[in-house]
């Protein structure tokens, strides 16, 4: 399958005197996808952006944009535009002035045609009619509209948003996330976002690039990012999840499926590393792929149900390994379905899952992974 | 808490000292001199004259129109040398490089108007640096005369007021987002554009700010443009110290100082118009 490529960094490197922000980073970006780069705050995601945007030169490594090497391109001569974290819409204009900006500055055209095309982009966000407002009269959402209309109505090959998404409040976040991913699809423009918000990388996205430390950890859609971490970050960085830590592999069942003993408690998993037998392994085992049923049986490690927590559509019910030798507990989200069991503090519970549920990998330094996500 | 404090009748007292301040040097000699230029010399009578001589005399009318041309000429020119500075000490410079640069414009001005009006006769006169500087490199064999040129009167006003410019362009440019600029860039805009539509529309109150202090300085110069521009500086200012202390004719002297501060005023308010600024928006 050959498919066009819009962006693409080549063994990126960018160095700031002795930091290294970005670290050998290369990944495509195809045509008319929506690409998030997921990273913690000082990951290097920041610095990737405005090297695609050119207000930054990579140290070494090339980038390209519609197949055109633009590494000596200043970032006026590009084609591609950037919303900006805090939007940087220019106060001094009104709403039809600031998305005429670039028309303006492009030239060859009368007046009338770059307003006409200024109100058709503002139609698109949904603010029709507005071009006379002032900036500081528009709300939250409307402001990211306007960012959003400013740069799109340039038709630009790549539009770049640096987490423009992060200031509003919540409800109107999860709004603004559908319709930017709805904008996306009815236009067609290639999208990078950079985000350290997980639940909108993972909604929004076609492909996400995890980047830590200035490296990339993985690059994969949403759903294998989240249920096949390729390594131990972004197992942890990615969605909730029950951390085990200091396990050992006691058998390998196939390539993909091992058996780690925790305290003297057998429990299954997938590999993330290649491991082998007397390893010793973190597991991540997501909680709302657990299941938990009242009672003892035999097919499943035993526990005790310390604390239950209400969550609206879900409960998170702490449960304490009862036959452990050392104190573990598991976090288990449990849906308020019909099928859900009724249980209470203290009850005794059965917990049970599938292979694939749990990613077992090499420890590693844990300090910087807690300080950093 | 804030309510309180604003009701507290005490609060007022704090402004008497100030309030004194305007009212017994500022207003207080001004109401008189406005009363003193409508009245004769001798006597006191109510009269026109001395305002009619200011039209009669074309000497008075010219070196007016050339005080208020040449304010206007080094407000400009104080305004084209400062603007960049303060662009570039804001915007371009780091941490360290920004404090030296300041403490190298507000440095000068740790000494009196009247000594640096002094370093530069040093500097300007026949027998001075520049003329010793200049015959030594060969480039004349006779001594030249630099003071009192209009050049000379110029050089003195703008050095005397880059900092009154400077710093408010400063203080405006440094809220200035350079998120901002980058947007401009991304889409597609280069320096210049990027200047005129962004840079100094957003430093436009302090550019006014600046260019009002200066201009009001300018005009109101009276020791470097004596000492720099000699007996030929004819400024206005002059012309009014002559007919107080030299003439002895205080109510001349009003008549010209109430021009003077009557076109000051309805010139700043003209440019304020027709800039589209609000003065307490820019201040």
């Amino acid at each position: 399958m050959s498919q066009e490529i819009d962006v693409s960094l080549v063994h990126v490197t960018k160095r700031f005197g002795d930091l290294t922000a970005v670290d050998d980073v290369s990944f495509d970006i195809p045509k008319g996808s929506f690409f998030s780069v997921l990273g913690p705050s000082g990951s290097g995601k920041t610095t990737i952006l405005r090297m695609i945007a050119g207000f930054e030169t990579p140290t070494s490594g090339d980038i390209y944009i519609g197949g055109e090497r633009v590494n000596d391109v200043p970032p006026n001569k590009r084609r591609c535009n950037m919303v900006f974290q805090r939007l940087a819409l220019f106060p001094m204009m009104n709403v039809l002035d600031n998305v005429t900006f670039g028309l303006r500055r492009r030239g060859g055209m009368s007046k009338a045609e770059m307003e006409k095309l200024a109100e058709d982009a503002l139609a698109r966000v949904g603010l029709q009619g507005l071009g006379k407002r002032k900036i500081n009269q528009l709300s939250g959402g409307q402001q990211q509209r306007v960012a959003l209309a400013r740069s799109l109505v340039l038709d630009p090959t790549v539009l770049l948003l640096d987490e423009p998404l992060g200031s509003l409040d919540l409800k109107l976040r999860q709004a603004m996330k559908l319709e930017l991913k709805h904008l996306q699809a009815r236009m067609g423009t290639t999208f990078v976002y950079i985000t350290h918000d997980q639940t909108i990388a993972l909604a929004m996205s076609d492909t996400i690039a995890v980047i830590n430390k200035g490296k990339i950890e993985q690059i994969a859609p949403p759903e294998v990012l989240y249920r096949r971490p390729a390594t131990h970050f972004v197992a942890s960085f990615v969605g909730e999840n029950n951390k085990l830590l200091a396990g050992r592999v006691t058998r390998q069942v196939d390539d993909q499926v091992c058996e780690v003993d925790f305290g003297g408690i057998p429990m299954v998993g997938r590999m993330g590393d290649p491991l082998k037998p007397g390893d010793t392994v973190d597991l991540f085992i997501r909680p709302e792929m657990i299941l938990l049923r009242p009672g003892k049986h035999e097919d499943g490690i035993l526990g005790k149900i310390t604390e239950i927590n209400f969550d609206g559509s879900h409960s998170l019910v702490t449960v304490a390994l009862t036959e452990s030798s050392r104190p573990l507990a598991i976090n288990v989200k449990l849906q308020h379905t019909e099928q859900a069991p009724d249980v209470a503090v203290g009850d005794i519970v059965t917990l049970s899952w599938r292979w694939d549920a749990a990613n077992a990998f090499h420890p590693v330094d844990q300090s910087h992974i807690e300080k950093e996500a | 808490m804030w309510k309180r404090i604003k009701r507290a009748r005490g609060l007022w007292l704090l402004l008497i000292p100030m309030l004194l301040w305007i009212g017994l040097l500022f207003v207080l000699p001004h109401v008189k001199l406005f009363i003193l230029s409508f009245q004769e010399r001798r006597g006191g009578a109510f009269t026109l004259d001395n305002y009619a001589a200011f039209f009669h005399k074309s000497l008075y009318t010219k070196v007016f129109i050339r005080t208020a041309l040449f304010s206007i000429f080094t407000t400009l020119l104080t305004l084209l040398i400062s603007f960049p500075a303060a662009f570039i000490i804001t915007k371009v410079l780091g941490k360290k490089m920004k404090a030296l640069l300041l403490l190298a414009i507000v440095l000068p001005y740790w000494v009196s108007e009247l000594i640096q009006a002094f370093t530069w006769m040093v500097l300007f006169r026949e027998t001075g640096v520049i003329s010793y500087a200049l015959q030594y490199l060969g480039i004349t064999d006779h001594n030249i005369e630099f003071l009192y040129h209009n050049s000379t009167i110029v050089v003195g006003l703008v050095y005397t007021s880059i900092l009154f410019m400077t710093i408010p362009i400063m203080n405006s440019l440094d809220t200035l987002d350079d998120s901002l600029i980058e947007a401009s860039y991304d889409l597609g805009g280069n320096f210049w554009s990027t200047m005129r539509e962004i840079i100094i529309p957003h430093a436009g109150p302090g550019i006014m700010v600046g260019s009002i202090m200066v201009f009001m300085l300018n005009l109101g110069n009276y020791v470097t443009v004596t000492l720099l521009g000699g007996k030929n500086s004819l400024w206005f200012t002059e012309a009014i110290y002559n007919q107080f202390i030299v003439r002895f004719n205080q109510n001349q002297g009003s008549a010209f100082g109430v021009i003077l501060l009557t076109f000051s005023v309805i010139f700043v308010w003209i440019v304020l118009k027709i800039t589209k600024q609000d003065l307490t928006e820019a201040m």
